[in-house]
Formats: structure tokens, C-alpha cells, sequence
């Protein structure tokens, strides 16, 4: 099995944990494409997207959507880390079908507007309890991977802000008609010194 | 050489809740009473409403016998033990009922009996694999004439459920049977609490208010309760609650038959070659003292009682004193308290000046009042909605995921629903198992070099699975009164410490399996009794000062009436 | 061997007279409600602006440029914004700098290498001094430190950021919701935040009605107004 193919169970593994299990394996769904401007599946994530960087959120871009798309889910994940996993660094929903991806840098406050052509996206809570993007910070020297999977839904649910992961499978279960990933990795180098804060 | 004292009948070790209560039916019995007592004398100067003194720098205290004493606490013996950040108690003359909650219920009539009356309802295999709980001694109509002495002379409001065998349904239907009325009305209801009664009703459940050892009207010489906001670890500015150092303290100070000394660090108890008890050595500041007697009641907080009974080793009890048969520290518990559910109204509740011993009590679901079977724990919870809310502690209230708990979001959340949460206070039986226990600590040691107290100890599933069931009944009744948001805690893992601490020295009839036999008195040393919570084998589902106060009056009662047998 | 007992042997004359002088009227059940406050309950203060916002002195705990960091860390935490007076405003950085000197001294030292810490990550991750980030990116900076992600970066803190994030809110909370007292609240702008009606010592069942009804004014007073009370040790007192 290809490393990609192991990625893919994990990605299917996203709904058969959640309350949508029975409704979407009963369901046959559509393969999204989704891709990024700045990373690739397999290869290492920009530390920009890091807390080594500006920890914005990536730009995300998305195809092959399947016909009846009425609204996108997107769920950012390390199924290797989190107890239990998954460990959830990012929710965003209510998503406009008609919006070909995500740019870089989606609002972290609510005070701030989502771009154009995102009107009515609303972010759920990572596992941190935080609506919001927040990047990789995986235990220095470890390789964990991050699973960007987008879901489409056949209906517009116009969900409330700060679902968790749980609360979100459970909202759109019945209403997944395709899905995709793209899984880039991170790590993060060691301490270079400094005084300690213990 | 320690400076000799002149000779006393008695000695207490500590004068707190339960030691503060036993000097009074000494003193007037015409014993001469010495009171050892680590901490000084406090007063209403020292009680002012401020949340940073009280809650968050735990009380500056001049003596630091308990923060130096930390126990250090493990959920397993596998583990290393590590040190606790601050101790649940407090030194001074009246001791912890300075600032505790003052809650006084009395146990219910199945916490005496939780052996023979799980056999009798369910089987004898529903008792928890590995538990070492036993039947206390006696029933609850032994206690209950003590029960009554403590009410009326500490003075504690209330609304009594049972007044001998006649129900009263504004009180607690699941109470046993009690002599009288309590002497003062209880704590008033506010608008919120009405809603939570109502709601209660509204589920068939059976609300009613709390026991507090708290003045609802002039009692005592003393005014009633001012409702100020502060007295969760708060002395109180008005003297309404009553703890030890307002009522029986003085009471038997003016006998004169008591002598009390404060900053008397207790470090030993001594033992005669028969190994009795002689007195006990102590230290004030660096000078030792011994003062002998012919009675020892050891009146620590539960940590300190096995403590000093573990520290206290010579020819004739080489582990430690009352501990040849290897039960001092065993049968320990903290009760399990944790496992919360809070919850967010739509709505101000108006809980800025109230207390935690005012509230909305619902019994249905505690000890053996609801049935078992099909369950897979025995025992249960008391639900209490109480009033707790200082300024620092409602802006630090949980958000429930709705906003970040900072910034100018934060801020908007917090100025509309800093007084809209609110989290129940369940207390719930928990039983002693054989591989919880006390014993001093290998590697930790108080500023003199003792060793501290280890506490090893984790909730079974027994209490998990009460807790769980508890949690659903609180979310029920929530729902029922509006809740918008619901939170709940987990169902509990290591024990730690706790200001609710049992066992260690547990009273019954059987030296294999107790430290102290039915009236308090030592299995081994018969002129040493053990005062407090440490010598209860279960929890109930309440909290446990009245009831260490009325076994502390009982075998103070039973030495004034037996002086000659057990003063030898 | 003797038979004197030790000094602070209370007998039951000493108790009587305690008894007498804590009997007097002045400390009366009755008197203490209606102690004197400073100030005048009855007439709201208006809410501090920006413009009345109180300079930040030097502290006695922390340098020059340690103070800016911090202060730029506890201003968006609890921010000057339309809805009124934040942590600065209510004197929490004096509240921090004078706990250190006293009750918080053990924390000094992680107040200095968090603060460093603080800005070293900002500099590695932001590319920036802390203080001299955008609003936006400091609360990105402080999320990251919040949560423990600044931990193991290549700079920064080496220990657990949050560690040093939950110090310092602690910290600032207790000066901003705290009593007066400890040079924080001033002018009671953090319990006017959070709608605390103030310390009363006695509160009649008519005042919880009022309060029900919205119709009770908030009592602006530190405990200390009261005057009955000693701040600091208890148990030091010859009683």
C-alpha cells in the first residue's frame, strides 16, 4: 500500500469515528481533488502555517466537486496525536459551493470579516476549544502528518459557530456526498538555547 | 529535655471542628481540660470580604503548621507520590470551621448500614470488589441524640423532613427520623433558587433547603447571616457562622476547666510501658514541652490524626501508636466531590451575595433512596444548587466554548454572563478499598524533618459510575430550569486531598479492621481516642462536620461517664 | 520540670475581657453595616475613558523594556476597547509589580525569562518585537503562547508557554476583578465590567429583592473601607 493510500483510510477513518458513519458508508460518495498553492501530500507544510511562522491557515483550492454540491465542510487533523485521535487544529463550515477554495490567512477573530465569496463560513473549535486555525506544533524532531479533508454536502445547513469535530459529523450526517484530502507533513526543529521558562 | 507541665485529666490535640465541639461535655463534667492547638486566635478583623486574601493566597497565615504539613498525594502504589500545593486546612483555635461552608447534614440512616442493607436488597455481591467498607458500630439512632446536642449548641438552621417519623415535605423526606425541629429557619431562597426548586418539582423530584451551622436570626448572643458573598474560605465579619472558636470554645473556657494553648505544635504522643498513652510533647517555637495526662484525645485534621499516631513509634508500638494490628491509615477516602456539571443561563441569576451553604438540595438520588437494581454501582449523590460567586471567580467562569477566554470578544461575553453559570455540587458515596490507604511519605518531610502524609488513592468504578449517574441527573435538571449551555467534568481518576478526608483511624468493633472501637477509644491504647472524620468508614452523600461532631460529642460523653474505667 | 504553663495559655480571665472589648458597640453586629465607605455609593462614577488612562511608572520588579512587553501582553488580554476600561486601565501592571514584591516574590524570575521568552518567539516566528506587533498579530503570538505551541520552537520558550500565559493572566485578572486594595480595580472599572454589584458586609432580604429588580446601585468600596478589617498576616495579634 502506497504511503497516499494509508493517508486515504485515515481520511475515510474521519467519518467511520463520527456519528455520520452508517449514513455516508451507506452512501457512495464522489472523490475531491483538493490541492494547495503552497503544499502537496507527502511533503513538508511551509513553517508560515507553523506557530514557527505567522500560523495562518493555509490556501486551499478544491475540484471535481460532485454534481449537487450545495455547501463545503472543511477539517484539518493529526490522527496521530490527540487522546483520543484525532487531535483537530482546524473546523470551518457553511462553506458557499460556489467558492473554489480557501484563501491564505482565513480570519482568526470573529470581529474580522470572512473574504469575499465566504459570506456565512463560520469556524468550529479545534481541539484547543478555539474557533480558529491553529498550525502544527508537533514534539521537535517528530514527522506528523496533517490531514486537510473537504467534505461536500447536499444541503446548506447553516450551522452555528464553534461546533466541535463531533458535533459538526453529527450535524452534516446523511448529507455527505464527496470528500478529499491532501496530506502535507511537519516538524518542528529542536530548542537552539535561549533562557528557559520553566 | 522538654519542659514538664503540670498534669492534666485530659488533653485535646487540636481544637478545631471536632475537637473545639469535645471539650465542652469535658469541661462540664469537671475534668480539667488542656487544648493544644496548633494555630492562634482569630477574629473578625481578620475575616475581611476579599477574594485575594481568601481564594487566591489561601489565607497569610502567622503559623504554617498545615502549608508545611502538605501531604503528597499518588492515585496508585505504583506511582511517586508529589506534594500538593496548598493543604485543605487551616490552624487556629476553632480550626477550619473559620472558613468552611458550614454545611451540617447528618448522614442518612443507610450510610450506617451500607453492608447489611445492600445484602438485604440487592445480594452480598453488590458490594465493590477490593472495598473494606463495613456497617458502622451503631445506627443512625444512636447518633441522633448527639446529632442533637451538636444542632442546638453550635447552632444550625435548617428545614427539618422527618420530626420523629412525621414527614415535613419542605425538608428531606430521606432524612431519619430526628428528636425536634432544627433551632433557627434555613438560609433564605433567592429568585434563582425558586427557579431551581420549581424545576425539581417539575420533575417529580422533592427540593428543599440545606443544613448550615450558620445564624438565620439571633442565636447564641450572635445576629444572623449577611449573605455578603465571601464565605467560601471566609471567616465571617458578622459572627453569623458558627464555628468552634464562638461557641463551644468559650462556652467551656468558662467553665473554667479548660486551659487553652495556641501555637502548640504537637509532635509525639507518648505511651507508659503497658502502653498507654502518658501525654503528648510539643513545641512552641523551639521550646519543648510535655504535658502529661491521663486522657489523650487526638483532635487533628484526618491527615494529621494518622500522622502523629504513625510518628508517635516506642518499645510497645513499634509502626507507629494503635497501629500493631497495621490499620493506622488504612480505610481512607476523600469524597468524591468532583465530576461537576455547569451551566449557562440565558438569564442573571443574582448570585453575588449568597453562599455555598444556601440552596436547592434534591435527595432522590443519594445512598439506597432510589433503586438499584440493574444498576452497576451502589450508593449515589446528593445534587445541591447552591450560591458561590466572588468577582475574580465569576470573571475566570468558563466560557463553554463560545468565545476565546480573552480580548475584546471575551470581554463582551463576560459583561453579559459573568453571573449566568453555575455548577452543581454533587457529593457522592464513596467507599474505602483496600489498596487506598495513608502512610507516611519515604522521601517528603515538614520544616522539623517529619515525614508528611502520603495519600495513595483513586475513585473505583463504584464511583464512577455514581458520578456519571449523578451528571445525568444534574444535566435533567438544568434543562428543566433553562440551561442553554451544559459542561461536565470527568468522572474521577486519583483521589488527592480533600477538606472531606475519612479513614485512617476508622471506629468498629473489630481490632483486625479498626483502629478505634464504637466509642472512639483506641483498640490498643484505651486511655487514646480519636476524634474527627478519620474515624468514619463512609461518606454518605453529604458533607461530614456534623457528623465528626457529634462522634466527637459522644466520646467525649462516654469519657466523661466512664472517666474511671478508661482513665485507669 | 515546671509547673508554669507557657505564655500564650489563654485562662478564662483573658477570655472575658477579649470578650469585653470585641463587645463593644463600635464592633456591634448592628454598627458594621452601616460602617462609613469612602466615597459616595449612591452616585455612579463614569466610566474612565482612554484619555484618563493613568501612565505606567517605572516598576520596582521589572525593567524598562521587560514593563512594554508586558504591558503590551496584558493590554490584549484584557483590551481598552468600546466596550470600556481594560487590565491597564484598572492598574493590573501595578498590581503585578507590587505582588512581586510581596505575596507573588517566588515568581519574579518567570516573570523575566517569560517575558523574554515572549518576545524572542515573536521575533523567530512573526519576525517582530511583540510590542511593535499589530494588534491581530499579538493576539496570534498570545494564542500560540496559550496554547502551548510556542513551547520547542526554535526560539522562544523552552518550557511550557502556557505555563507562563496562565502566570501572567492569573495575575492580571486578580489585579482587574481583585479588591482595590492590592492597586488593581481602580475605580472599580473591573467589577463595572462584570456587573458586581460590591462588597457588602450585610445584605438585607429587601437589597436581594432590589438587586433582583435591577434596583440596586453597586457599592464602590474596597473591604478595606470598612475599617474593621487588618490586611496582611493573620494570627499575629496578641489575642
Amino acid at each position: 500500500m502506497t504511503k497516499t493510500g494509508i493517508r486515504r483510510v485515515a481520511a475515510l477513518g474521519l467519518l467511520a469515528l463520527g456519528a455520520g458513519a452508517t449514513a455516508v458508508a451507506a452512501q457512495a460518495t464522489v472523490e475531491i481533488v483538493v490541492e494547495s498553492p503552497a503544499m502537496t501530500t507527502g511533503a513538508a507544510m511551509p513553517r508560515e502555517y507553523s506557530p514557527d511562522g505567522r500560523n495562518v491557515s493555509p490556501p486551499l483550492t478544491w475540484r471535481s466537486l460532485p454534481p449537487g454540491t450545495r455547501q463545503l465542510a472543511v477539517i484539518c487533523q493529526d490522527h496521530g496525536a490527540g487522546n483520543p485521535p484525532p487531535w483537530v487544529h482546524w473546523i470551518i463550515y457553511n462553506i458557499p459551493a460556489s467558492a473554489p477554495g480557501l484563501p491564505e490567512g482565513i480570519p482568526f477573530d470573529r470581529a474580522d470579516p470572512m473574504p469575499a465569496g465566504l459570506e456565512g463560513a463560520t469556524q468550529g473549535n479545534n481541539n484547543w476549544g478555539l474557533a480558529m486555525y491553529r498550525g502544527p506544533a508537533p514534539p521537535a524532531g517528530t514527522v506528523h502528518d496533517y490531514d486537510f479533508t473537504v467534505l461536500a454536502l447536499d444541503t446548506e445547513l447553516n450551522l452555528p459557530p464553534g461546533l466541535t469535530r463531533a458535533e459538526l459529523l453529527a450535524a452534516i450526517e446523511g448529507h455527505v456526498i464527496g470528500q478529499g484530502n491532501m496530506v502535507p507533513t511537519y516538524t518542528r526543529q529542536p530548542a537552539e538555547g535561549g533562557a528557559a521558562f520553566e | 529535655m522538654p519542659t514538664q507541665l503540670r498534669g492534666a485529666d485530659v488533653v485535646v490535640v487540636g481544637l478545631g471542628a471536632a475537637g473545639g465541639v469535645a471539650v465542652l461535655p469535658l469541661a462540664q463534667a469537671g475534668l480539667d481540660v488542656v487544648g493544644l492547638e496548633a494555630g492562634t486566635w482569630l477574629d473578625r478583623r481578620d475575616f475581611a470580604p476579599d477574594e485575594i486574601r481568601n481564594n487566591v493566597r489561601d489565607w497569610p497565615m502567622l503559623v504554617k503548621k498545615t502549608e508545611q504539613e502538605r501531604p503528597t498525594s499518588r492515585a496508585t502504589a505504583a506511582q511517586t507520590a508529589n506534594q500538593i500545593g496548598s493543604h485543605p486546612m487551616m490552624n487556629a483555635v476553632g480550626g477550619t470551621t473559620l472558613h468552611y461552608w458550614a454545611q451540617s447534614w447528618r448522614l442518612n440512616p443507610w450510610d450506617f448500614r451500607v453492608v447489611s442493607e445492600t445484602a438485604r436488597r440487592y445480594g452480598r455481591t453488590r458490594i465493590p470488589a477490593g472495598s473494606t467498607v463495613e456497617d458502622w458500630p451503631f445506627g443512625y439512632e444512636e447518633l441522633e441524640r448527639y446529632y442533637d446536642l451538636v444542632e442546638h449548641e453550635v447552632g444550625v438552621s435548617g428545614q427539618a423532613g422527618n420530626v420523629r417519623g412525621r414527614i415535613d415535605a419542605r425538608g428531606n423526606r430521606f432524612e431519619g427520623p430526628r428528636q425536634r425541629e432544627y433551632p433557627m429557619p434555613a438560609l433564605r431562597w433567592t429568585g434563582f433558587h425558586e427557579k431551581m426548586a420549581d424545576a425539581a418539582r417539575g420533575l417529580g423530584w422533592n427540593p428543599f433547603p440545606g443544613p448550615a451551622a450558620i445564624n438565620t436570626a439571633e442565636y447564641g448572643g450572635r445576629g444572623g447571616c449577611g449573605y455578603h458573598g465571601y464565605c467560601n474560605k471566609g471567616g465571617c465579619p458578622l459572627d453569623a457562622k458558627n464555628a468552634t472558636h464562638l461557641t463551644t470554645i468559650p462556652k467551656a473556657l468558662a467553665t473554667g476547666n479548660l486551659r487553652v494553648v495556641t501555637r502548640a505544635h504537637v509532635t509525639t504522643i507518648q505511651v507508659d510501658g503497658d502502653g498507654r498513652a502518658t501525654g503528648v510533647n510539643y513545641l512552641v517555637g523551639n521550646t519543648e514541652y510535655f504535658q502529661p495526662a491521663r486522657v489523650v484525645l487526638l483532635a487533628g485534621y484526618t491527615y494529621e490524626n494518622s500522622r502523629l499516631l504513625l510518628l508517635s513509634k516506642s518499645d510497645a508500638y513499634p509502626n507507629g501508636l494503635s497501629n500493631n494490628h497495621g490499620q493506622v491509615g488504612r480505610h481512607y477516602f476523600s469524597h468524591h466531590q468532583g465530576a461537576g456539571v455547569t451551566a449557562l443561563f440565558p438569564f442573571d441569576l443574582k448570585a453575588w451575595y449568597g453562599l455555598p451553604a444556601q440552596g436547592v438540595a434534591v435527595d432522590e438520588w443519594a445512598d439506597d433512596n432510589f433503586d438499584h437494581s440493574g444498576l452497576g454501582f451502589i450508593g449515589g449523590g446528593n445534587l445541591w444548587a447552591m450560591s458561590d460567586r466572588r468577582p475574580i471567580g465569576a470573571a475566570n467562569s468558563g466560557t463553554f466554548g463560545r468565545v476565546r477566554a480573552w480580548g475584546s470578544e471575551w470581554k463582551r461575553y463576560i459583561h453579559e454572563n459573568a453571573d449566568r453559570s453555575h455548577s452543581f455540587y454533587i457529593q457522592k458515596t464513596t467507599l474505602p478499598y483496600e489498596d487506598n490507604f495513608l502512610d507516611l511519605d519515604p522521601r517528603v518531610t515538614d520544616a522539623l524533618g517529619f515525614p508528611v502524609i502520603r495519600i495513595t488513592g483513586e475513585y473505583k468504578e463504584n464511583e464512577r459510575l455514581a458520578a456519571a449517574f449523578c451528571q445525568d441527573k444534574a444535566e435533567e435538571w438544568y434543562r428543566a430550569a433553562g440551561a442553554i449551555e451544559i459542561t461536565r467534568g470527568g468522572v474521577g481518576g486519583a483521589m488527592g486531598a480533600s477538606t472531606h478526608a475519612y479513614g485512617g483511624t476508622r471506629m468498629g468493633d473489630d481490632p483486625d479492621t479498626n483502629v478505634v472501637d464504637r466509642w472512639g477509644f483506641s483498640h490498643e491504647a484505651p486511655n487514646l481516642g480519636v476524634l474527627g472524620a478519620s474515624v468514619m468508614g463512609t461518606s454518605g452523600a453529604r458533607n461530614p462536620t456534623l457528623t465528626s461532631q457529634a462522634l466527637a460529642w459522644r466520646t467525649a460523653a462516654h469519657l466523661a461517664e466512664s472517666w474511671s474505667t478508661i482513665a485507669g | 520540670m515546671s509547673d508554669t504553663p507557657p505564655p500564650n495559655t489563654i485562662s478564662r480571665r483573658d477570655l472575658l475581657k477579649a470578650a469585653g472589648a470585641a463587645g463593644a458597640a463600635a464592633l456591634a453586629p448592628a454598627a458594621l453595616g452601616a460602617a462609613v465607605p469612602t466615597g459616595n455609593p449612591a452616585v455612579p462614577r463614569a466610566l474612565p475613558t482612554l484619555a484618563t488612562r493613568a501612565p505606567v511608572g517605572p516598576l520596582m520588579n521589572l525593567t524598562a523594556a521587560e514593563t512594554e512587553i508586558l504591558s503590551a501582553m496584558i493590554d490584549r488580554l484584557i483590551p481598552t476597547d468600546d466596550m470600556g476600561p481594560g487590565a491597564l486601565d484598572a492598574g493590573a501592571l501595578r498590581f503585578i509589580d507590587r505582588a512581586l514584591s510581596e505575596a507573588e516574590a517566588d515568581s519574579v524570575d518567570a516573570y523575566r525569562a517569560g517575558i523574554a521568552a515572549l518576545d524572542r518567539y515573536a521575533r523567530y516566528s512573526r519576525g517582530t518585537p511583540f510590542a511593535e506587533l499589530s494588534a491581530r498579530d499579538q493576539d496570534s503570538v498570545l494564542i500560540d503562547v496559550q496554547t502551548g505551541s510556542a513551547t520547542g520552537a526554535g526560539a522562544g520558550f523552552v518550557g511550557n508557554s502556557a505555563a507562563f500565559f496562565n502566570l501572567v493572566k492569573d495575575h492580571t485578572w486578580q489585579g482587574t476583578f481583585g479588591d482595590p486594595q492590592y492597586g488593581g480595580n481602580v475605580d472599580f472599572v473591573g467589577w463595572d465590567l462584570i456587573r458586581y454589584p460590591g462588597v457588602r458586609l450585610r445584605v438585607t432580604d429587601e437589597e436581594q429583592r432590589m438587586l433582583e429588580a435591577e434596583d440596586l446601585e453597586p457599592a464602590r468600596r474596597s473591604a478595606y473601607d470598612f475599617g474593621q478589617f487588618q490586611a496582611g498576616q493573620s494570627g499575629g495579634g496578641a489575642r
